[in-house]
């Protein structure tokens, strides 16, 4: 199946994480450390997630940020379609994963060099 | 209807009123206002800074419309509403105060004068604030009250601007133009600016550290419109880090993202859509 985004590993990293709490909005930090992703990455997948329309970001209240003595933060949401979509995809690269381990498990040695 | 592109614009659609939200404030404010001479004055201030835009991208005449706004909100007289519609008119445009007056009157002329005259003087220091406080209480205190709303729509926009010029903006937001609102008793200006004026220095806190340069000199490589939101994001993100070595760690890795983002911001997916700034 051919998805909005190329389901990289970095890109399944950082929707699991916020997956975990779709409705959760988060900053970029934060989901760098939830991802276990350096920045670097990070940036340029939400940019592209938020192109494709399954991640949106905006910035809070800079009141927030005055009353915590922090500039205000830029938040990332997963949309209601990212969410759907994105549930969708990594199921189905688990089932293809999981297919995949299984085919390996029930080779034998002998058949498996084949095979490869 | 066929033929009709995504995305094109249709010949002849109507746009939207862009006096509309300012038409809603006064209904409320001054049901009474002369809503043709203000419409005048749009439309001449309109034409004259056609072509110029902001720092934003949009549209130059989108400042001079939110000052009048905020001034509509104050319950503004007809007069100080047209010379807040004008009121850059003649100092960056080629339409002179001879064609104002003949145009608009003695009374709107000198109100664009005065305030035009307010912005001689330079903002700096305790001697600034003597002197803005002097200017309102000598001059007529609607010239003082379009310049708080002028820098009020300037603090609300201040993103836009380079982080340096961030910082002076929100000192003298702080030192002059809140003092200023607390004079002229504009209690909501008067929050805005003071809550506008502390998220902006507290966001460029780092903009001078050494990683803080770095990132903001980088972004220069990403698509102009959108380097003022990750420049703030980033800077953002750096304050949020207490240690010295965490925030340059931090710099060290956005800035291996910079390159990639800037080819991700330029050459969209089809059908996909532009990031907000």
């Amino acid at each position: 199946m051919k998805y909005a985004i190329k389901m990289t590993g970095p890109v399944q990293q950082i929707l699991r994480a916020m997956l975990a709490d779709p409705a959760a909005p988060r900053y970029g930090l934060e989901i760098s450390k939830l991802a276990g992703l350096e920045t670097g990455t990070l940036y340029p997948v939400m940019a592209r997630l938020e192109m494709v329309g399954w991640v949106e970001s905006s910035w809070e209240d800079p009141e927030l940020g005055v009353r915590e003595g922090r500039p205000r933060r830029r938040y990332y949401q997963l949309t209601r379609d990212g969410a759907e979509q994105a549930r969708v995809a990594l199921a189905e690269i688990s089932r293809i994963r999981e297919k995949r381990r299984a085919t390996l498990n029930a080779a034998q040695p002998g058949t498996l060099g084949v095979s490869l | 209807m066929n033929g009709v592109l995504a995305g094109q614009v249709q010949p002849g659609a109507v746009q939207a009123d862009p006096l509309a939200g300012l038409r809603e404030i006064l209904r409320a404010t001054r049901p009474d206002a002369d809503l043709g001479l203000i419409r005048r004055a749009y439309e001449v201030a309109a034409a004259w800074h056609h072509g110029q835009t902001r720092l934003s991208g949009d549209p130059y005449i989108t400042h001079p419309l939110a000052v009048a706004t905020i001034m509509a909100g104050l319950g503004a007289s007809d007069q100080a509403l047209c010379a807040a519609l004008l009121h850059d008119t003649t100092a960056d445009t080629p339409y002179t105060f001879a064609e104002l007056d003949r145009d608009f009157g003695t009374e709107i002329t000198t109100l664009v004068a005065r305030i035009v005259a307010l912005d001689q003087i330079r903002y700096h220091g305790a001697s600034a604030l003597a002197q803005a406080i002097a200017a309102a209480r000598a001059a007529d205190p609607q010239v003082l009250a379009i310049k708080v709303a002028d820098r009020l729509h300037n603090m609300r926009t201040v993103q836009y601007l380079r982080p340096d010029k961030q910082l002076r903006k929100a000192r003298e937001a702080r030192e002059v133009f809140v003092p200023a609102a607390r004079l002229l008793r504009l209690d909501t200006v008067q929050a805005e600016l003071e809550t506008l004026a502390a998220a902006t220095l507290s966001r460029n806190r780092h903009a001078r550290t050494a990683s803080g340069r770095l990132l903001t000199a980088t972004t220069a490589l990403l698509p102009a419109a959108t380097q003022a939101r990750w420049r703030e994001e980033w800077l953002g993100e750096l304050s949020a880090l207490s240690a010295r070595l965490s925030r340059a760690r931090f710099a060290a890795h956005t800035l291996l993202a910079i390159p990639r983002l800037a080819v991700t911001l330029r050459r969209p997916a089809p059908g996909a859509r532009q990031p907000r700034p």
